[in-house]
Parts: C-alpha cells; sequence; structure tokens
C-alpha cells in the first residue's frame, strides 16, 4: 500500500532530467568524475610529488618543508618566492643554498643518528634541473647515480618528465577553466545586449563582430606576447589568459545573440512586460535561463579549446617559458631532436593532453545529449 | 549572382578597414613595437659611445629622435600615418640633409648635391652635373648647430595596397618576394587537405547518417572524438615520431616538403619527391577539421532525412538512392557550403603549427621565425594577408551557399 503513495511523486524539474540522462551517459559521466578527483588531486601534488621533505626531523625539531608549497600553488611559487629551508640549518654542511633533501636523506641514513626524513612519494620536484645535479635526456624507467628511478625520463633541463607532466596538467585544466569563465562573463553580457536591446547597438557590434573575428587571432596573441614579454610565470600565466580572453568570447556572444532574439519575441516576456516586471528582471530572471542551452553545452568544447591553445602556444614558443610544466614545451624540445629519438619527450606530454582532451569531450558530448535530446526518425 | 557577388564584395571593404586599423593600431601603439625596438638600439648605440652617461634622455640626441619618428612617419597624425601605410597617401621613403652644394651618398654609390635655381631647388648627380634628377621634394632645415640646411625628400605610395610591405630585415629581401617565393608552398598543403577533408568527410557523413545508431555509426564516432582531441599538428608529431625515426617505421622523410636535389631530378622524380614529403603533413592538415567536418554532414543528412518532403519522395517509390543523392543531399550540403570559409581559416591557423612540426619553408614558418627574429615587416605583411584570406574565405563562404541554395541569391 505504502508503494502507491509512493508514486505520487513531485514530477522532475527540467533539470533533474538532464541530470538523470547525463548520469546514465556512462563514458561522459565517469570521464566527469575522473577529471574532478585528478584535478583536485592535482592540488596536493607538492605533497605527492616533490623535491621538497614531507618531514624532517633534526636534533629534535621537526620541519615540513613540503607543506609551504601546498599553500603556494604552483604557478603562484614564481610570484611569492617560497622561504626555504637552507642545507645548514639541516645538517647538510655548507650548503647555504635551499638544502638537497634526497641527499639529506642519505645523509642521515649514514649517520645512523636519530634524525631522518620523509620524502614524497616520487621524490622529484617540477623545477629542479641539470644545476640541481640531474642529468638530460635520460630515458624511461632508469635510474642514475642510485637514485630513485625516473618513471618518464628527464628533459632537456633535466627536469622529471613525469613530475612536469602532472605539474603542467594543473596548469592547462586552470587556464582552461579561467579562460572558459572569462569567454563568457565577457560574451553572454555583450551577446544579450546586442540580442535585446537590437537597433543601433546591434548593428555596430555586429560590425565590430565580424572585424574581430576576421583577424587572425593565434597570431595576433603570438605578436602581442612577443611583444610585451612578461617576466615570470604568473605575469606571463595572467597576460595569455587576458589576452585569448579579448578573442575567444566571440562564439558565445553571437550564440547568446540569437537566443535572446528568439526568446524575446515569446509570450512569456510580453506577458512580464505588460504586467510592468522591471527590465532588468526580464533579462536576468526570464530571458538568460532560458537562453543558457547552447552556452552550457558549448561549455566543454570551450575548456578543450583554451587547453589546445595553451599547449599550441607552449608548443610555438610563445605561450609559459621554461622551466614553467607545460606539455607544448616538452614537446617542441622533442620534435627539434627527433633524430635523436627522445620519444618520451613527445609521447608522454602528447598522451597527457589527449587523455585529459578526450575526457573532455566525453564529457561534453554527455552534456550535449542530455540537454539536447534530438531523436531522428528515418521516414521511408 | 554577379549582383550578388558584387554586394557581398562591397560589404567586406569596410571590414578590411576595420581588421587594417586594428592591425595598424597594434604596429603603432604596442609597447616594444618597431619604433621603440629601433630607439631602444640607438640608445644602446649612443650610451656604449657616450661614455655611461647614466639620464638615458640625454644620451641621444633630439636630432637623431626626429629623423626616427620621420622614417616612422611618426611626426604626422594619426590619420596620415594610417593612409601612409595602408599606401593611399605618399609617404616618405627617402629623406637626406644638406648643405649648398654638398656632396652626399643617397644609395646605390650615387652622390648628389643641391642648387638654388630661381625660387626652387633642383638636385644633381655629383658625377654628372648637368643632369637634374627629378622626384624630389626640398624642405628648410636647420644643422645641430643652427646653419641652415635643405632637406630633400623622396615620396611615394607604398603600403599594402601597392603590395609594398617593406624589407624584410633579416632577410634583406622585399618582403613580398619573401611571401610570394613561399606562399604556394602553404597553399599546396592547404589545397590538398582541403579536397581530402571534404571528399573523405561528406563521404564517410553519408555512410554515418544512413547507418545511425549502428555498429559503424558507433566506432566511427568514437574515432572522430578521439580525432577531434588531438590538434594537427600534435598528430604530425606523433606521426613524425612513428615513420620517421628509428623508434618504429622510419618509412618517411624527416620533415621538409621536398629533398635536397631536388632541382636535379626530372619532372616525375619531382610529383614523386613532393608526394612522398606530402603524406604525413597532409594527413595532420586533413585532422585539423575531419571531426567537424564529418559531423556536420552527418547531422545534416539527418535532420533532412526526417522531412516531409523525403516521405513524399519515397511515397511515390522513388529509389532509395535517387532520394538520397538527388533530393536529400541538396539541402544537406548547405551547411557544408557555409564551413568552406571556416576551414580556409583553419588551414591558415594550422599552417603555423604543422609547418613548423614538420620543418617545411611555408609562410607559417617563416612568419613565426620573423616573430622571433621580431622581423617586423614580415609580421605585420602576413598579418594583413591573412586578413585578406579570411575575408576571400568569407566570400567563398557565402558564394558557395548562394550556389547550392537558390533562396539566397536574390535577397
Amino acid at each position: 500500500m505504502s508503494k502507491s503513495k509512493n508514486n505520487i511523486e513531485k514530477p522532475l524539474t527540467v533539470n533533474q532530467r538532464r541530470w538523470r540522462k547525463f548520469k546514465s551517459l556512462k563514458r561522459g559521466y565517469y570521464s566527469l568524475i575522473i577529471l574532478i578527483v585528478l584535478y583536485c588531486l592535482s592540488f596536493f601534488l607538492p605533497i605527492l610529488v616533490n623535491n621538497r621533505a614531507l618531514m624532517v626531523k633534526y636534533e629534535g625539531n621537526y620541519y615540513f618543508p613540503a607543506f609551504k608549497d601546498l599553500v603556494y600553488v604552483p604557478i603562484l611559487k614564481n610570484f611569492v618566492d617560497p622561504p626555504f629551508i637552507s642545507g645548514n640549518t639541516l645538517g647538510q654542511e655548507g650548503n647555504e643554498a635551499e638544502c638537497r633533501y634526497r641527499d639529506l636523506d642519505e645523509q642521515y641514513e649514514r649517520e645512523n643518528s636519530d634524525n631522518y626524513v620523509i620524502m614524497p612519494l616520487y621524490p622529484y620536484g617540477p623545477y629542479e634541473g641539470i644545476s640541481d645535479g640531474n642529468k638530460e635526456f635520460v630515458p624511461p624507467f632508469q635510474s642514475i647515480d642510485g637514485m630513485s628511478p625516473r618513471i618518464f625520463g628527464t628533459d632537456d633541463g633535466g627536469r622529471d618528465v613525469f613530475v612536469r607532466m602532472l605539474y603542467a596538467f594543473q596548469i592547462s585544466i586552470t587556464f582552461a577553466l579561467l579562460l572558459t569563465i572569462l569567454e563568457f562573463l565577457i560574451g553572454i553580457p555583450i551577446g544579450g545586449m546586442m540580442g535585446f536591446f537590437g537597433g543601433w547597438f546591434d548593428i555596430l557590434f555586429q560590425r565590430f563582430l565580424e572585424i574581430w573575428g576576421s583577424l587572425p587571432t593565434l597570431f595576433l596573441i603570438i605578436i602581442l606576447k612577443s611583444l610585451i614579454e612578461p617576466e615570470g610565470v604568473i605575469a606571463q600565466f595572467i597576460m595569455l589568459l587576458l589576452l585569448l580572453s579579448l578573442f575567444v568570447w566571440l562564439s558565445p556572444a553571437v550564440q547568446v545573440r540569437a537566443q535572446f532574439l528568439r526568446e524575446k519575441t515569446r509570450d512569456y516576456v510580453a506577458a512580464a512586460v505588460s504586467i510592468g516586471v522591471p527590465t532588468s528582471s526580464i533579462l536576468f530572471k526570464h530571458i538568460l535561463p532560458n537562453s543558457l542551452v547552447p552556452i552550457v553545452t558549448s561549455l566543454p568544447f570551450a575548456v578543450v579549446g583554451g587547453i589546445t591553445a595553451l599547449v599550441s602556444l607552449d608548443f610555438l614558443g610563445f605561450g609559459l617559458t621554461p622551466p614553467a610544466p607545460s606539455w607544448g614545451n616538452m614537446v617542441s624540445v622533442g620534435l627539434e631532436r627527433l633524430s635523436d629519438g627522445y620519444w618520451w619527450l613527445i609521447v608522454v606530454p602528447l598522451s597527457a593532453m589527449f587523455l585529459t582532451l578526450i575526457a573532455v569531450v566525453f564529457i561534453g558530448e554527455a552534456i550535449r545529449e542530455a540537454f539536447d535530446p534530438k531523436v531522428f526518425s528515418r521516414l521511408r | 549572382m554577379l549582383q550578388y557577388f558584387l554586394r557581398r564584395l562591397l560589404l567586406t571593404i569596410p571590414t578590411f578597414f576595420g581588421c587594417t586599423i586594428v592591425v595598424f593600431m597594434i604596429v603603432q601603439m604596442a609597447p616594444g613595437g618597431p619604433f621603440e625596438q629601433r630607439m631602444l638600439q640607438l640608445r644602446s648605440i649612443s650610451q656604449e659611445g657616450g661614455g655611461g652617461s647614466m639620464t638615458s634622455n640625454q644620451t641621444i640626441p633630439q636630432s637623431a629622435i626626429d629623423e626616427l619618428k620621420r622614417l616612422y612617419h611618426y611626426d604626422r597624425p594619426l590619420y596620415e600615418q594610417y593612409a601612409i601605410w595602408l599606401g593611399i597617401w605618399p609617404g616618405e621613403v627617402e629623406s637626406f640633409k644638406l648643405k649648398f652644394g654638398q656632396k652626399r651618398l643617397i644609395g646605390n654609390g650615387k652622390y648628389v648635391f643641391v642648387e638654388k635655381s630661381g625660387d626652387t631647388y633642383v638636385v644633381k648627380d655629383a658625377d654628372n652635373p648637368s643632369v637634374i634628377i627629378e622626384g624630389w621634394e626640398f624642405e628648410k632645415a636647420v644643422s645641430d648647430n643652427n646653419e641652415p640646411m635643405i632637406r630633400i625628400v623622396r615620396k611615394k605610395l607604398a603600403g599594402i595596397f601597392t603590395f609594398d610591405f617593406g624589407t624584410s630585415y633579416k632577410f634583406r629581401k622585399p618582403v613580398i618576394e619573401l611571401i610570394v617565393d613561399r606562399l604556394p608552398i602553404s597553399v599546396q598543403f592547404g589545397v590538398i587537405a582541403f579536397i581530402l577533408s571534404y571528399s573523405v568527410c561528406i563521404y564517410l557523413g553519408i555512410l554515418k547518417a544512413l547507418n545511425h545508431n549502428s555498429k559503424f555509426d558507433f566506432v566511427s564516432s568514437t574515432l572522430i572524438f578521439i580525432a577531434y582531441s588531438i590538434p594537427g599538428w600534435a598528430f604530425g608529431a606523433v606521426l613524425l615520431l612513428l615513420f620517421s625515426t628509428d623508434t618504429f617505421l622510419p618509412i618517411f622523410p624527416l620533415g621538409g616538403f621536398q629533398s635536397v636535389d631536388y632541382d636535379t631530378f626530372t619532372i616525375f622524380e619531382k610529383i614523386l619527391d613532393r608526394a612522398y614529403h606530402f603524406v604525413l603533413p597532409s594527413l595532420a592538415y586533413v585532422l585539423a577539421g575531419f571531426a567537424s567536418l564529418t559531423m556536420l554532414m552527418k547531422n545534416s543528412l539527418l535532420e533532412t532525412l526526417s522531412q516531409d518532403y523525403i516521405r513524399t519522395a519515397y511515397a511515390k517509390g522513388i529509389r532509395e538512392t535517387r532520394v538520397i543523392w538527388l533530393h536529400a543531399m541538396r539541402n544537406s550540403i548547405i551547411p557544408l557550403a557555409a564551413h568552406i570559409g571556416g576551414i580556409i581559416a583553419i588551414f591558415l591557423a594550422g599552417s603555423y603549427l604543422i609547418e613548423t612540426a614538420f620543418n617545411i619553408d611555408g609562410i607559417g614558418k617563416l612568419t613565426i621565425e620573423a616573430i622571433r627574429s621580431r622581423d617586423y615587416p614580415v609580421v605585420f605583411a602576413f598579418t594583413v594577408i591573412s586578413v585578406i584570406i579570411t575575408l576571400v574565405g568569407s566570400i567563398i563562404s557565402d558564394l558557395a551557399i548562394a550556389t547550392v541554395d537558390p533562396r539566397i541569391r536574390f535577397k
């Protein structure tokens, strides 16, 4: 009896139905979960993969150098110089610069004292290169000088490819997400106003969009980047973000404009106008939510565009400059020295990029399917 | 049709001017642009010679700054600079300051001097004083220590419209020559990629639409997702690694677009050699527009096939192939026609990435290198040319739509 009572449930809202449909599309759903988990994990990279120790016990004192990196997100590192612990304070004689924790670990073991070092799971950092005693172009799965093996080898600067790949994942996703947010923040208001107000405003901006759209986007970004040449990874990151957002807002603006043009002629808008609803709440409460479907479905593809743009710019050498962890930069080194056979420099970053992109594309496809279930019927 | 074409052409003119204004603003305004680079050079030279004076303003004489400003037309109002840059206003191409009767080298080993004749002046060849050289304009000037001098100026229409993009700093050649040299290589790739992608994508799209939801559709869709997730140049990098190096199967050349001894080949060998070098880059180019084109074709055909008039055609008893190819295709091809211009833009953008990856001496690689070495005339020439190509692409798109869709023609 109770079962029949439960049948009188509230009907599902549109968004609930979309979410259900999305969940039923396993490929996209699992891609979303995996990406979210990996992205969240990537913020803990400094304590999972780092050349700084998790914990050092030295003569009764405890130090936690790696945790300091957690607070300074990788890209912010160049912005605020991380306070490091010098080698002298930890008993590494004659080292005024930052302590070399891997050596310290061995030293403590030789001395057989109470002191100990706990290293992260993978004890190499994204920025340490030849000057820190690493060899360049070490092939994958090989250990050098008795150190623990390098999973994917090292690159031209002696930096660990595996570590750079992981840190670059975080930078790429962060970049693409921020770019997408900026893109929509600029595109939606402009497109919406064009569609809603029409008239001169619309004509003016349409001409502007046409001009802006005819410019060679990637090329202008390269020119501007090379003219301004900001110092430091964080400045470059922000500049690339701003430069790209100058150009990418066009497509959401065009989409939203078309949606607003269509929606403003609907009866519900006429009804709202006739009972005296103020223009702003017609715009934001009534038309906007109804115009967002193409925006939401295009969101993952905007993320794909953002990641591809960053990797392409890095590849050409006009993105983030080394030692910033970047996929494109490693590929360009691998391609320049193609005949030397440093295949891991090409395969590793491109595979990482490919797996990331395909996960995002799967999410996008599932979202599109959930929002816009087109059923084609062939009549014959 | 002609009327439509002309109207469409007229509409592009304001867009072209708009785009050139934006490019011009970047040339003029951007910090670190050509003018500022020259200033920096000048500053470093004068600092080396000037005994290390610390204040930079003092080290460059005002007259040198003025000369530099003249050279870049910075002494003119902005609209005039723009007009000179476009090549619709005569700009100074040569300008020399000299005293009366003084000999001066004006390039090409030629010396001239200026003489007063009545109210005006004449420029004469120093080696052969009876010859008057025409085409100079005169301006009064003063030297650094206030002696009267005369400035002779030669003005010329030199800009975008006269295809005069200046001289490359690096190659010491007119930019237009460089571009004419390299453009054909890039265009060859573009055309091959264009033909290949349209023929493959249209066919695949039709097959997918006709077998919607079948196993073939599912498998090919997955492949298309994969293709969508790889940028063309990245695919090219993997191809190079697999088929050009010893890591897997070295059967194709390590980049480039022709062999070193290409010029010694017979015509047949030349074609073969080109084809051999073209395989991998063309594949990379095709991938760039592959996914979107195929899905566009499939979705558009699917939508047409669910229309009532197709049902009518079937009901009349027309053969299926005829319904699809004659009735459905006519309407399904319209979005693809609209896509042509976009594809041209994609190939253009892909050209610098793929040419860099494959080390092909096309226009894309040329300009990327020009940016690296700050060879501004080449950079801005390419920017303007890309704008023109994009605009031509959009005209071609519209013409293609008008051809396949008769409703548009008489609007």
